[in-house]
């Protein structure tokens, strides 16, 4: 499952959001430094939003041009029926 | 007065779903299709980065023309206990060594020797058929596809989930869905439309995303769905996912039960370890109720010199894992690995003709969305989508002189969009996936899943139909629930109808094990179970299973020519 991602290395380009095919990451405003009442950042950075429907495919990891995703491969969120 | 907002997408032919199916079927129509016809494709995901084709190796079976094309045939109706459409099949065959010439002009490369001959791999439970793989797996494979895809002008719809087809006046006439992530209602008006959706999966395998949904709405939307007593149930291990099971047991790997016996053999005397999946996951459930479980793929037997081409893969993800995984893949992967066997997808799909056309006009399916075949053998899972994709897209073209476009009915838009977002309420609770997980516990048990036996079946049926029951009070709190929710919602379905073809088919064959029934029965059962709704229920009838290449009779191929060693060598 995905773990981390390290956003102060972080570019904000959305790749990693783009291709999840769980929707587990989703791209959202980031705080802004010296807020200003009325004012949103433009930039955004992903937010780790459905861990728990994390697939583990890795993409995130696979396609993050800066190489910031962290995903563990065990797979703890699969069924056991036996 | 409608009262909502949405995006309109008016084309020609719509395809749904990005997967082998989906991308080929869009690029058939393209180039069937006169200058200036548009095509749209859409998926609830990334085109080209999402889909059980994106997380596979893209092994596909290719007949060069030096084949044996019909002995192929041959031993894939057969490998099918008969269930097959055997013109289907072969057109799929025969198309494949240009379907292959297509893709290296796009750029994919498939794996060749130091003399520039292909690398081909037998399969299991197949002789003479011979695998290709592509550099890169799936993910290279679909890319290109979208790649070409853009270059050819066709309309690519990422991260639409579609909800409902748009059936008027016994025509489907395109579909409404939602953006995956704002929920924006969307209306794709379509002249032929071409689900390819998969098959129906409960998020066992790897590719948990996969639900298939496409297939139910067809169903819905008045088409018929055969197959649904078959399943494609695979052996597997929860400690780490591996696509190459077919070539490691080729080079030495076992099945093996508790007390260390190698079971495969007792059961498949002919092919052992090397029988085909649904034939291994029989001989598992059997293993388990004799009480031999746990059972284990022990892959201590594969050489030293073999092991890193099982680590080191060229599918990237697998790259990753393996790497991350580190000492413990070794000793998990070459020592003895749990493993048992797990519904990964019912081949429940939609009936057509060989063309590719469903009963309802301007409906039509590709990929495994399409009731082609009920086993599939690893290679031709992609290799029957490609196939049936090609004919999918050009049949769609085909209907477009037969079906010109129609007015869109505002009342019927209304009611569908009322539809796609009727659970979403910002205070419900996201509730789906407990539903889901006793769906699984029901449909997986070895005893429902695998080994079938009347009474077991319909107390099966009572926990769904509660299950269903339990579903109707849920609301989604937000987009990504209210997908996750229908997705549910078809999986149930999906169920009651698996469970009701399972009751139906009162023998044994391929992947339908009767207890009560255990023998295959060709006298009355050479035929393809067909579920149509008909007043808020299914009906099941048999439908004759046409035989015009080969008798359905055939009793499954001799014994392999080759086991282990040579395995990689040429054709």
């Amino acid at each position: 499952m995905i773990e981390h991602i390290e956003l102060e290395k972080c570019t904000g380009c959305g790749v990693c959001d783009v291709v999840c095919p769980a929707d587990v990451i989703h791209m959202e405003p980031a705080p802004i430094a010296d807020p200003v009442l009325g004012l949103r950042s433009d930039f955004k950075l992903p937010v780790i939003k459905f861990r728990e429907h994390c697939i583990t495919c890795f993409s995130c990891e696979i396609f993050c041009p800066e190489q910031i995703v962290d995903v563990h491969p065990s797979v703890k969120n699969r069924p056991r029926p036996w | 007065m409608s009262t909502f907002q949405g995006v309109l997408v008016e084309t020609d032919v719509l395809v749904i779903g990005g997967g082998a199916g989906g991308l080929v079927a869009a690029l058939s129509a393209k180039r069937h299709g006169s200058h200036g016809t548009r095509v749209t494709l859409v998926d609830s995901g990334m085109i080209g980065r999402c889909g059980h084709t994106a997380f596979s190796n893209a092994w596909t079976i290719v007949v060069l023309p030096s084949d044996d094309l019909d002995g192929t045939l041959r031993e894939i109706v057969a490998g099918n206990d008969g269930v097959a459409d055997q013109e289907l099949v072969r057109a799929t065959l025969a198309d494949s060594y240009e379907r292959l010439r297509d893709f290296e002009s796009m750029g994919m490369k498939f794996e060749r020797d130091a003399r520039g001959h292909y690398i081909r791999r037998p399969t299991r439970g197949l002789d003479l058929a011979r695998v290709l793989y592509p550099e890169g797996g799936g993910l290279e494979f679909s890319w290109l596809l979208r790649r070409a895809l853009e270059g050819a002008g066709v309309q690519l719809m990422d991260r639409i989930f579609i909800t409902g087809l748009l059936r008027e006046q016994g025509r489907v006439v395109g579909a409404v869905g939602i953006h995956g992530r704002t929920g924006e209602f969307h209306v794709c008006k379509a002249r032929t439309t071409i689900v390819a959706t998969n098959a129906i999966g409960f998020r066992a395998g790897f590719v948990r995303d996969i639900a298939g949904t496409g297939t139910l709405l067809a169903y819905e939307a008045g088409a018929t769905l055969r197959n649904s007593e078959f399943s494609y149930v695979r052996p597997g291990t929860p400690r780490f996912y591996f696509e190459g099971i077919t070539f490691a047991i080729q080079e030495g790997a076992k099945f093996i039960n508790a007390n260390g016996d190698a079971f495969m053999a007792k059961y498949e005397p002919e092919w052992g370890d090397e029988a085909d999946v649904p034939r291994i996951a029989r001989a598992m459930a059997v293993e388990k109720r004799t009480g031999n479980a746990p059972l284990y793929l022990d892959m201590s037997a594969i050489p030293e010199e073999m092991r890193d081409y099982f680590l080191r893969s060229k599918v990237r993800w697998m790259d990753n894992f393996f790497h991350k995984l580190g000492g413990e893949a070794k000793t998990d992967m070459f020592g003895k690995t749990p493993y048992y066997a797990m519904n990964q997808m019912t081949k429940m799909a939609i009936r057509t003709g060989a063309d590719c056309r469903s009963d309802v006009p301007g409906l039509l399916a590709a990929g495994l969305a399409q009731a082609g075949c009920a086993n599939h053998f690893a290679g031709f899972h992609i290799g029957l989508c490609i196939g049936n994709g090609w004919i999918a897209g050009r049949s769609a073209i085909e209907d477009l002189d037969r079906l010109p476009a129609r007015a869109l009915n505002a009342g019927l838009i209304q009611s569908q969009h009322d539809d796609a977002l009727r659970p979403l309420n910002a205070n419900a609770q996201a509730e789906s996936d407990a539903i889901l997980r006793d769906l699984q516990e029901i449909m997986f048990a070895y005893d429902i899943g695998i080994l079938k036996q009347a009474d077991r079946i319909e107390r099966a049926l009572i926990q769904v139909n509660a299950l269903a029951k339990r579903m109707e009070s849920l609301a989604a709190p937000h987009v990504h629930e209210l997908v996750r929710l229908k997705e549910t919602e078809s999986m149930l379905n999906a169920a009651h109808l698996m469970l009701g073809g399972s009751l139906f088919r009162t023998e044994s064959r391929l992947s339908h094990f009767r207890e009560d029934f255990p023998a295959r029965d060709d006298e009355n059962w050479a035929v393809w179970v067909d579920a149509t709704k008909v007043a808020g229920q299914p009906e099941f009838v048999k439908t004759p299973i046409p035989t015009p290449l080969c008798p359905i009779a055939a009793v499954q191929g001799r014994r392999p020519s080759r086991l282990r060693a040579g395995a990689a060598a040429g054709a």
